[in-house]
């Protein structure tokens, strides 16, 4: 291979959805771009795989929430392969007496569902609802773009736009927002609601991928902010083929901008020179050279592993060491052969987000028990049956269950593989009080632990965020104090995954604000 | 704290025996006397440290004068101010450094990891050289300060003034190399003043005159190894003696009697103390703050605030504080460190520098020093005061404002 073949304008790590959006921008502003990852396919987390012969699944990621449209139309992704099979996915709490509540619109029908818990809750949704979508608008404008950098008028530039809206919100608003802000969910839903389902499905909502419970402080601004980052997405849709299909399209429109994809091709090194970036060693030896270089591997991978803490200032280093990661999500995909029974379902509700948590404590319980590192024996989750809308994922008449199960411990007492069967049955079971006959259906299945999502999809801690979404670790605390906007790192580097501003999510914003970052940088200079 | 539980347990105690007294049965009323809880105070109301040299000073000291050092206790005043200051600028005096802090940095990647630690890069520092050098925080902020000693090619020792074990291994992250805290197992003696050399050689050191300044060499000292540097911060001839602690007294011993028919005597902090100022440097702790211990960040300084700009390395890429010192560099600091010379005729509280009404900085250290026959002062200043060098007044505690001048450091130059 010829010196020339391993030069480049731009370097990045990883074609997960944030590496690819990464590359396609940058050969959209007419750089020479190479993408390496570690597995044989692209995809990262947003990968679809057989569970078993003609069962395929989104083996992680499986519902896309929050990727925006500017992205879509932008890297011509419709035109490279991307069908949506559905954008609307409707969220259903699933009760076990059959009154399911559907929460995702405002319509008559939907609230008749709430109210048939509890009168009131109906129109405490409306105004719920409604402040929701004030606050979501309240934080929106951080999450349009990478956040200002901090010069000397910055502070005083975001108190002004911040107090603007403020004011505008209203005292009473206003007052309920600062409320919220550090408070639990379960504060502000027993606040709000007297139902316990749908609190209990909220506050999963809240919580979900995040190593919290229901009680702790700030995961009610975790709800705010998940609703902001889906509000800058077109609501919850799910790729014809899986999310695995809007990874592969934008792989393709990278190629076709002339983007080259070397997969099994696992980095090594970053290599920094006088405190530049250079390129990147591969595991193999092979040097690839280009100024810039973008990561979507998590900071802590990026920064220490593959730089190296000697490269940053020993403050820098610390705060990145010390970002907390501790990935607690598993994943269940189930191959069935005809679609489960559940309880006055029609095919709205099939074709729903399916939230199973009864109540708070419910949730509460099973964030206790992955504290301790322990099993809950009772699990909460959601649960999507792609196949409803993809009728192509299984074979006629068959379908496919995918599971996101939070608060599974990463360090599980007595190890994974003692425990593996236990949970897998604890799924079916909990499945089972919703829809009976679903443990003669299943035909195949498998459980990914927080650890076997780390070794398939390279997520340190097992951590699908790339670190915990708590308020001390987002927007200008993203990746780490001192680094949004990448002060105080290598000349060159970049983060362009989830472990960056906005965070994690399949919304690419972190590969999208990257490149601008860069490209921005580059036309000071 | 053992003793307050046993206390409470001893009272309780004495509660149930009381219950089950028979003098109760008896219907006595029983003594509230009985149940008052007396509290035992311990013998100390805190830890005393002493160093491998406390013993010695004890017997040195005729006033009783002590005070504390990094938590340490240590001779303030032996026998007098005077006879002690005149000891070290007319003849020789020796101290106790042991409360400085010491650390050993070794290992493979030793030099590169100071290189990130430290404000200079140390690689071209060769066996038994010393160097002066600065900690910063990642604002820019002196840390600590102190002086580096190359003992190997992959061995040093950090001697610094305060405590920072948690910074240094922050900073190892990363690295091949080994952080201890050796504070424990070394001593330090300091023997300052002009005769410092001969008392040396009468000691048993063998050609002193050929150790230069900055050096160190290992020395056996009446069958002692002694590592021996002309290090210090007094101003003149100084030289830092480090030995193992169970050594250190017997050395004491030596030195002051080979010393004293030469003048030498004890000197205690307060006349190292004039002596430093007179060499015009400033202290951690006493004239800025460490960037760690800084309640207000106004009162933490950079390298360039204390004209120590000469140990920034700026071409060097990656090292702690890099980035602000950088930013400080470009856009010139906004303090400045002065040392300042007052016809006081005797010690006067002295606080806010001013021009005219404007307060443009405050006296920190300041002290009478004998043999400039005036007051010396050190005082950090905003640098924007500096172009009008006249008209600088000073506050004394008694409210009235008195005439200061600008005075280059070190006040009492000394070869």
């Amino acid at each position: 291979m010829s010196d020339d073949a391993l030069r480049y304008d731009a370097i990045v790590i990883g074609a997960g959805h944030n590496g690819l959006v990464a590359a396609g921008y940058l050969a959209k502003a007419g750089k020479s771009v190479v993408v390496l990852d570690a597995a044989a396919l692209v995809g990262g987390a947003a990968r679809t795989a057989e569970i078993s012969p003609d069962y395929q699944i989104s083996t992680a990621a499986h519902l896309v929430s929050s990727f925006p449209r500017k992205i879509e139309k932008d890297l011509k992704l419709s035109k490279h392969g991307l069908i949506w099979a559905t954008r609307d996915m409707a969220t259903v709490a699933l009760d076990r007496d059959g009154k399911h509540i559907t929460l995702s619109s405002g319509s008559k029908s939907d609230l008749m569902t709430i109210g048939a818990h509890a009168t009131r809750d109906a129109d405490a949704w409306k105004l719920f609802d409604a402040r929701m979508r004030k606050y979501v608008k309240l934080i929106a404008p951080l999450l349009e773009g990478p956040l200002p950098e901090m010069g000397k008028e910055t502070p005083s530039k975001l108190a002004t736009m911040m107090a603007l809206r403020l004011e505008k919100l209203g005292p009473a608003d206003l007052r309920t927002f600062m409320q919220l802000m550090p408070s639990s969910i379960a504060a502000l839903l027993d606040r709000s609601f007297e139902g316990d389902l749908i609190k209990g499905a909220l506050s999963l909502d809240a919580t979900l991928g995040h190593h919290t419970g229901p009680h702790t402080p700030g995961s009610a601004f975790a709800l705010v902010y998940k609703r902001a980052l889906e509000a800058s997405g077109q609501g919850v849709g799910y790729p014809v083929g899986g999310t695995g299909a809007l990874t592969e399209a934008l792989a393709t429109s990278a190629e076709a901008a002339g983007v080259r994809i070397r997969l099994e091709s696992p980095v090594a090194q970053i290599i920094v020179e006088d405190g530049r970036t250079k390129g990147v060693r591969l595991e193999d030896g092979t040097v690839f050279e280009a100024p810039l270089v973008m990561s979507s591997a998590d900071p802590k991978t990026t920064c220490l592993d593959l730089v190296g803490a000697r490269h940053f200032e020993a403050p820098v280093a610390t705060h990145i060491r010390r970002i907390r990661m501790d990935g607690a999500t598993a994943k269940v995909n189930l191959a069935l052969e005809g679609l489960p029974t559940f309880e006055n379902f029609s095919d709205k509700e099939y074709g729903g987000r399916l939230l199973i948590a009864p109540d708070m404590g419910t949730v509460e319980r099973s964030f206790t028990a992955a504290k301790r590192g322990e099993l809950t024996l009772e699990p909460v989750m959601e649960v999507v049956i792609p196949s409803y809308h993809d009728p192509r994922l299984a074979p006629m008449g068959h379908h496919v269950m995918s599971i996101i199960l939070p608060n599974m411990p990463y360090a599980i007492n007595g190890g994974w593989d003692a425990n593996k069967d236990v949970l897998m049955k604890r799924v079916i079971d909990t499945l089972r009080e919703y829809a009976p006959d679903i443990s003669n259906k299943v035909i195949a299945g498998e459980l990914l632990t927080p650890p076997e999502l780390e070794e398939s999809f390279g997520m340190s801690g097992g951590h699908w965020h790339q670190g915990n979404m708590s308020f001390d670790q987002l927007l200008a605390f993203r990746p780490a104090p001192g680094m949004a906007n990448y002060e105080g790192s290598v000349e060159g580097l970049y983060l362009c995954g989830a472990g960056t501003h906005p965070g994690g999510g399949l919304s690419g914003l972190p590969g999208k604000f990257a490149v601008d970052t860069a490209l921005a940088a580059e036309k000071k200079q | 704290m053992t003793d307050r539980q046993d206390d409470q347990t001893l009272s309780e105690e004495t509660i149930n025996v009381s219950r089950d007294s028979p003098l109760n049965g008896a219907g006595v009323a029983p003594d509230p006397a009985w149940f008052e809880q007396s509290v035992i105070e311990p013998p100390f109301a805190r830890h005393v440290l002493t160093t491998p040299l406390h013993l010695d000073a004890a017997v040195e000291s005729r006033t009783n004068s002590w005070t504390d050092w990094s938590g340490y206790t240590v001779a303030e005043v032996y026998t007098s101010v005077e006879q002690e200051y005149d000891a070290l600028r007319t003849r020789a005096g020796l101290s106790d450094i042991s409360p400085l802090v010491k650390y050993r940095l070794s290992g493979r990647e030793a030099v590169p990891y100071l290189d990130r630690l430290l404000t200079r890069a140390v690689g071209a520092l060769t066996i038994d050289q010393t160097a002066r050098v600065v900690l910063c925080a990642g604002d820019g902020n002196i840390i600590t300060e102190g002086m580096l000693f190359r003992l190997a090619e992959e061995e040093f020792r950090l001697i610094v003034r305060s405590s920072h074990l948690d910074w240094l291994e922050q900073s190892a992250l990363g690295f091949d190399v080994q952080v201890e805290d050796v504070s424990g197992t070394i001593a330090g003696l300091s023997l300052a003043g002009p005769s410092a050399l001969n008392v040396l050689a009468s000691a048993g050191m063998k050609n002193p005159e050929a150790l230069g300044k900055g050096q160190a060499v290992w020395v056996q000292m009446g069958g002692m190894p002694v590592y021996i540097s002309r290090t210090g911060m007094l101003g003149g001839r100084e030289y830092e003696l480090w030995s193992d602690p169970s050594d250190a007294s017997v050395l004491w011993r030596r030195l002051l009697d080979v010393g004293r028919p030469q003048g030498v005597r004890p000197v205690g902090a307060a006349a190292r103390d004039i002596a430093r100022l007179e060499n015009g440097i400033a202290l951690e702790g006493v004239d800025y703050q460490s960037a760690f211990t800084a309640l207000d960040s106004a009162e933490a300084r950079s390298p360039y605030d204390l004209s120590l700009g000469r140990l920034v390395d700026l071409d060097r890429q990656v090292f702690n504080g890099r980035k602000a010192l950088s930013v400080i560099a470009e856009e010139g600091s906004a303090h400045v460190l002065v040392g300042l010379e007052m016809n006081l005729t005797e010690g006067v509280v002295i606080g806010p520098i001013c021009i005219g009404d404007r307060r443009v900085g405050q006296v920190k250290s300041h002290a009478w020093s004998p043999s400039l026959q005036c007051v010396v002062a050190l005082a950090v200043i905003e640098a924007s005061a500096l172009g009008t060098s006249d008209g600088f007044t000073v506050e004394t505690g008694s409210g009235d404002r008195q005439p200061v001048k600008l005075a280059k450091r070190p006040f009492l130059p000394l070869i």
